[in-house]
């Protein structure tokens, strides 16, 4: 080979590398992003959960000492100064509290179902997205070049969700009540 | 961001084509319905023709990516559609559409789903219908299947297996979203129904079976309402539906009730018994009907099914349920021991455990079963299932990062 065709050779593989290596940075971009905005949106899903929640006060003939059981619980979620393992343990302690109180209250609280059903998709989707973005951000190639450096790492949200209705066992319009199809459908959460 | 309370304008893509009836197409179908009836806007890629338009879409909003080639598949012969003609029609289709979110169903089938999730700039749902393993071909198409896969924002799974599969294979999450069905046009049995109406029924059977090819109803037509009736429902020819398994237990069964009758229904081409009423491919309308005259339905499929549509639909009719014990069909049913079941399960393939099953419903039928099996179908009905579709759109819609450039590897 000559000195041409070694350049040659040589430009190819460079202009290979740079293409493959730019293709990574755009997927380690696309999923940091997402992972931040799965974040802010299990966020307000979980901030609707707890708004929900005390408005449980609110309902007609609620023992005083259960509403202050869940508006203390729903309150300690709301502190904007939480650290995330904290919110994760205030999260958790007002799944418990919602899981107590339940067989107290007077009448099934759709909506706060409904909130707390949300709140669990977005968290599966926030730590699928978390996830991948991990993955993709701890190869070696993504290390090396420093790809990610101008993200912060996204972190999982861990925390106790309880037993609720999914998304598809209380349609709104079901009349109250019409709930034995729920035995197949019913989450529990293990514990964590 | 995008305004989630207008009209949605949906990209579907769907491998399969409409010719031919699958668990899939009618999934889509139904969503489409749906879609629209809530006042959004879908539209369907997928091989074949549509033949005319329907309730869930008009032939103007779907779209052919032409004939599908037929490869063996995943146990099945797969009509699929690859290469790059099919790779610039997806292209095309995506970039004309104008879509604000692509919902792509199975996609990591080698076809259209593949490659419209590759070429995907709009935000991307996807939901995974098997439960497969592909590990193997997983780790061959190394990083070009993981870096499609990345590209979706949120993955539905039609139930836990399902899921199961994304997770351990894909290494992605999904949220659980059964599939749909139209409870009330199922939910048609009434106690009076029994007394009468075989002659609307016979009608329909006579049209389904006429509409299909003579050539392979083999049998006796069906007969008054005395004789207790079975129903099998599915493809004919594919070993894993679990025909077989039914047609082992049919001497046994006869032995105890020798006037019992056996209607299958559905593709492919096969020799059955003479008492073996073939019915053939049958129209939706058709099904209905069937499943209404029943006395039990058997679904003796053998493995492979991650959701179990069919059953779910007999479900819904309130007829007496035999069902093998894949985990799908035991989420449907319950567990044996289970005193709130919705139906009999018996051991994958076990043809005499089946003939039991059956007779023991024959013998002693349970209307409160049967009511349960019919009161837990409603919660699948497309208001319910179609919300929940819904909020996973609104969150992929709110937490995509499509507003990035396009990306590097389309």
């Amino acid at each position: 080979m000559n000195t041409v065709e070694i350049l040659a050779v040589i430009i190819i593989v460079g202009v290979v590398l740079v293409w493959r290596i730019s293709w990574l940075a755009t997927r380690v971009h696309r999923a940091t992003t997402r992972a931040e905005r799965t974040w802010s949106v299990l966020d307000a899903a979980l901030f609707g959960r707890a708004q929900r929640a005390a408005e449980l006060v609110m309902m007609r003939s609620i023992d005083p000492a259960t509403a202050l059981l869940v508006l203390d619980a729903a309150v300690a979620t709301l502190d904007p100064d939480l650290c995330q393992g904290e919110r994760e343990l205030t999260e958790s302690d007002l799944s418990h509290v919602l899981d107590a109180v339940d067989p107290m209250l007077p009448a099934r609280p759709s909506e706060l179902d409904m909130e707390r059903a949300r709140a669990s998709m977005y968290r599966r989707l926030h730590n699928d997205a978390v996830s991948t973005a991990l993955a993709l951000r701890r190869r070696h190639t993504v290390r090396i070049f420093r790809l990610a450096r101008r993200s912060v790492e996204p972190r999982p949200f861990e925390m106790a969700e309880g037993t609720f209705c999914t998304l598809t066992a209380c349609p709104p319009d079901s009349p109250e009540g019409s709930t034995s199809p729920l035995t197949t459908v019913m989450v529990r959460e293990a514990e964590n | 961001m995008t305004d989630l309370r207008r009209r949605l304008r949906v990209g579907m893509v769907c491998p399969y084509s409409f010719d031919v009836p699958g668990g899939v197409q009618n999934h889509v179908l139904g969503l489409a319905r749906y879609l629209r009836q809530v006042g959004h806007r879908p539209y369907v890629l997928a091989p074949g023709e549509l033949r005319s338009s329907t309730p869930a879409l008009d032939l103007e909003d779907f779209s052919s990516v032409g004939a599908a080639v037929p490869v063996p598949y995943n146990g099945s012969v797969a009509r699929v559609n690859f290469g790059p003609l099919s790779a610039a029609r997806v292209r095309r289709w995506l970039r004309n559409g104008k879509f604000d979110l692509i919902h792509i169903h199975e996609p990591v089938t080698p076809s259209i789903s593949l490659l419209a999730l590759w070429a995907a700039e709009q935000p991307v749902v996807a939901t995974f219908h098997t439960a497969t393993p592909r590990s193997r071909s997983m780790q061959l198409a190394g990083g070009v299947l993981r870096a499609a896969i990345e590209k979706i924002d949120a993955g539905i799974a039609v139930s836990e297996s399902a899921r199961n599969v994304v997770v351990q294979h894909l290494g992605r999450d999904a949220v659980v979203i059964p599939n749909g069905i139209r409870f009330d046009d199922f939910a048609r049995r009434r106690p009076a129904m029994r007394a009468d109406p075989f002659d609307e029924l016979r009608t329909t059977l006579d049209e389904a079976r006429r509409s299909t090819d003579s050539g392979h109803s083999a049998g006796s037509p069906p007969e008054p309402p005395q004789r207790p009736r079975l129903i099998f429902i599915g493809r004919l020819d594919e070993p894993r539906k679990g025909l077989d398994v039914l047609l082992a237990a049919i001497p046994l069964i006869r032995q105890a009730r020798p006037d019992v009758e056996v209607i299958v229904a559905g593709q492919g081409r096969r020799a059955l018994p003479s008492w073996c009423c073939n019915l053939g491919p049958i129209t939706e309308e058709a099904k209905i009907a069937l499943l209404n005259s029943a006395d039990v339905f058997v679904a003796p499929q053998l493995a492979r099914e991650s959701f179990g549509i069919v059953l779910l639909e007999a479900m819904a009719c309130g007829v007496q349920l035999v069902a093998s014990d894949l985990p799908s069909f035991v989420d449907l049913l319950g567990a044996p021991q289970d005193k709130e079941r919705r139906g009999d399960v018996f051991g994958v393939g076990d043809h005499r455990a089946l003939a039991r099953a059956v007779l023991e419903a024959l013998e002693r039928p349970d209307p409160l079963q049967a009511a349960r099996a019919q009161q837990a179908a409603k919660a699948y009905d497309w208001s319910s299932v179609g919300m929940a579709v819904l909020a996973v759109y609104r969150a992929a819609l709110s937490t995509a990062p499509s507003t990035l450039a396009a990306d590097g590897e389309v």
